[in-house]
């Protein structure tokens, strides 16, 4: 299997180093034959990837202790799906998942695109295999996933604890998905710079892309989240850790980009900026790759020290400093076609969202790179703590969220003040009105959370106003019933309904976000068999302790019952397992969830005598934070599905537009 | 399967040019100028849109649409001075 690997990836960076040089010649006038020959070459390069990683899932499956990556990331007694998912629990199975996800991002590109855009296709080919022929030569030479060992032993190491978990069976994939198609917009924005076609071409080309890069980063972000809270047993899901970092800056960068791209569409504004925003998203993608397999940072999620930091180094360099010279020296053919006529206009909106999106982005990349600068200039090794990020994550969040609310109520270029004050009235009466109720809550009880939720009210009021006034439109348009015209008003816009519904998902997580960030109720119990403590209102029984023995790991647990009031509430069973091959130990936190909040029990420790010392978390609304992510998740799918073909007769073009032109 | 990639990618190289699909720049170019004016008309079409529903007012209606509109109509000769295709 070795063998087969090593060729199978040689092979690949063959055809994908022809494949760019091929598609470079075909540019040439009268070499057509070149750029056929360099399509080939990229879905022979998703063939061979497709084999090597194949290869690589049947050597996890089938225990092929002789590889290295298998004996270091597997065992005999470990589950199969723990076997498929150890590929990318170290730093080679990762690069060869992104390696694999190109090709196959890159074969479909090209089969989208082979005809549509095929002035663009050359260069757009080029970069794509570039990157691949990166990939596979990291794969073949420096981090190879097929090296063996000179002795074979019995059984592998196992796969690290806290991987062994349903959400990191997902996770990893789903951000990659969203790391990896990025390289097509990317693609598409260097080759537009590289021919000149800087028309709106190449942003068709790439906004569904974007979209999709977009949802699939969220999904992993969430994911990931899900899987701290569940796995690391501390109580929280985000803790502003360099590779949740790695992964949220992109998906910050791209939301800043699905906005921005629509003041070009709109108005021909922003167009270098939007070029920029393309190159830097992909170029913090392949940071993200980079902090995470580098060593550079330490981090739960890091994979230690290797010899790829110099490699990744000059692949940013070469990626950030190529195009930015392009752009730069197509200044003249990017100048925008309007400028900014007020500041009370949807492009202004859109300008300040962006720029709250990249000023939350560098203060992160900031936050995240500190620690290394500092270690690098002084030799000391400090942590930049959570604190720095919250103070300057919660104003820029909480602007963010009211512009959510403000950009619908805009109207495009310009804003009248009769206008404004129209727009205005109902959610700001509603903000309003929510204050003095909120009174009935605790939310008050912190001021920031009684702010964000006003707000939240502000934003989902707007958010109503805009579908209730396009309903009202649809309805007497066509005498079609009110979910009728509900169903037409997206069905006919689905990018700007399905970003609505994004936007409401947002309200949603601000609201989770808040609830659990500033309600928490913790404590530690010590408890012996049938005794109770008390944390916050709730009390807790240790009703029963168990262990228990498998092949593959030692468990212990305890049945804790949990009352609130006198009323049962919950019944809670924390453990704690010892894997057996690596003898490692991990927790298995128990959580009862209900719309109004989590109760979290870890099981710190569980002594000969059946003394269970527990910490215990009461934390509010975090349901919410999961159900924003269905919703955000759905509103994506909505804004990115396709419409039908928009191509029209010329009876059903807008009045008078093909009438003029043939007069 | 080396022999198979190599076979694969070459294979166009071998061919005789005439035997290849010829482009066909103003096919292209014909296709790009008709998903221009689709775009085009979408955003007058949503133009007119805002409009009734308020968010555009007469004065700012009238003044993006014609813009659009006068857009429209050079893609659309455009798109007829390439022909058929």
């Amino acid at each position: 299997m070795s063998l087969l690997g090593r060729a199978t990836l040689l092979l690949a960076l063959a055809a994908a180093v022809y494949a760019v040089v091929a598609a470079l010649t075909s540019r040439t006038r009268g070499r057509r034959g070149w750029q056929e020959s360099a399509e080939r070459a990229v879905y022979g390069f998703c063939a061979l990837m497709t084999i090597a990683i194949v290869t690589m899932w049947a050597a996890l499956l089938t225990d092929q202790w002789d590889l290295r990556y298998v004996t270091g990331y597997s065992s005999s007694t470990l589950g199969a799906r723990w076997k498929l998912s150890a590929l990318w629990a170290s730093q080679p199975g990762s690069l060869l998942l992104w390696a694999w996800l190109l090709s196959v991002f890159a074969t479909v590109a090209v089969l989208l695109n082979r005809r549509r855009h095929r002035e663009l296709m050359p260069v757009a080919v080029a970069v794509l295999m570039g990157i691949g022929a990166f990939f596979a030569f990291m794969l073949a030479f420096v981090t190879s996933p097929f090296e063996t060992l000179a002795v074979v032993p019995a059984n592998g190491s196992d796969l690290n604890p806290l991987l062994q978990n349903e959400y990191m069976v997902a996770h990893p994939p789903m951000l990659y998905l969203g790391y990896v198609a990025l390289a097509v917009p990317f693609s598409f924005a260097v080759s537009a710079l590289v021919t000149r076609r800087l028309d709106a071409t190449w942003i068709a080309a790439v906004r569904r892309w974007t979209i999709f890069a977009w949802l699939f980063l969220g999904i992993g972000i969430l994911l990931g989240a899900r899987w701290a809270y569940e796995e690391l047993g501390w109580g929280g899901y985000w803790a502003w850790d360099p590779v949740e970092n790695a992964a949220f800056m992109p998906w910050l960068l791209a939301t800043a980009f699905l906005h921005s791209v629509m003041v070009q569409e709109r108005r021909g504004m922003l167009r270098v900026w939007n070029m920029v925003l393309v190159v830097l998203t992909f170029v913090f993608a392949v940071f993200g790759t980079f902090l995470t397999r580098s060593g550079i940072v330490a981090s739960v999620h890091a994979f230690g020290e290797s010899t790829l930091g110099p490699f990744f180094l000059a692949f940013i360099v070469i990626a950030l400093v190529g195009p930015l010279a392009l752009i730069v020296s197509r200044l003249p053919l990017l100048r925008s076609r309007h400028s900014l006529e007020s500041f009370a206009s949807r492009e202004a909106v859109f300008l300040f969202n962006n720029l709250l999106l990249i000023g939350l982005t560098f203060a992160t990349l900031w936050g995240t790179l500190y620690p290394v600068l500092t270690e690098a200039v002084t030799g000391d090794r400090i942590t930049v703590g959570q604190g720095f990020y919250n103070t300057i994550a919660l104003p820029i969040g909480v602007a963010l969220l009211a512009l959510t609310g403000v950009g619908p109520l805009i109207p495009w270029r310009k804003a009248s003040l009769a206008q404004l004050k129209r727009r205005f009235t109902w959610p700001l009466a509603a903000a309003a009105a929510a204050a003095p109720l909120l009174l009935l809550t605790d939310a008050w009880d912190r001021w920031v959370v009684g702010a964000i939720a006003c707000i939240a009210v502000f934003v989902l009021v707007s958010i109503a106003g805009e579908f209730w006034r396009g309903m009202k439109v649809r309805h007497a348009l066509g005498g079609v019933s009110w979910p009728g015209a509900l169903g037409q008003l997206v069905a006919r816009n689905r990018r700007r309904y399905g970003g609505y519904i994004v936007h409401v998902g947002v309200v949603v997580l601000f609201i989770g976000l808040a609830g659990s960030r500033a309600f928490v109720t913790e404590g530690s119990l010590v408890l012996s068999p049938g005794e109770r403590g008390t944390v916050g209102e709730r009390t807790f029984v240790l009703e029963d302790t168990s262990r228990a023995v498998d092949p593959h790991k030692m468990s212990t647990a305890v049945r804790l019952g949990v009352y609130k009031d006198g009323e049962r509430e919950a019944t809670l069973a924390p453990g704690r397992n010892l894997y057996l091959a690596s003898q490692q130990p991990s927790t298995e936190v128990a959580i009862d969830s209900s719309p109004t909040r989590d109760v979290y029990a870890v099981l710190v420790k569980l002594d000969e005598r059946g003394q269970a010392v527990l910490s215990i978390f009461v934390n509010p609304l975090v349901m919410w934070l999961w159900i924003s992510g269905l919703i955000i998740v759905g509103g994506g799918v909505v804004a990115a599905w396709p419409a039908r073909r928009t191509a029209r007769a010329p009876a059903e073009a807008p009045e008078g537009a093909e009438r003029r032109a043939t007069a | 399967m080396s022999v198979a990639v190599v076979a694969l990618v070459a294979w166009p190289l071998l061919r005789r040019e005439e035997a290849l699909p010829a482009p066909a720049p103003a096919a292209d170019e014909r296709r790009q100028v008709q998903e221009e004016l689709d775009r085009t008309l979408a955003a007058i079409n949503e133009m007119e849109f805002d409009r009734r529903a308020g968010n555009l007012s007469e004065e700012d209606h009238a003044r993006l649409d014609a813009e659009e509109r006068a857009r429209a109509v050079e893609l659309i000769r455009r798109r007829d001075e390439l022909g058929e295709g």
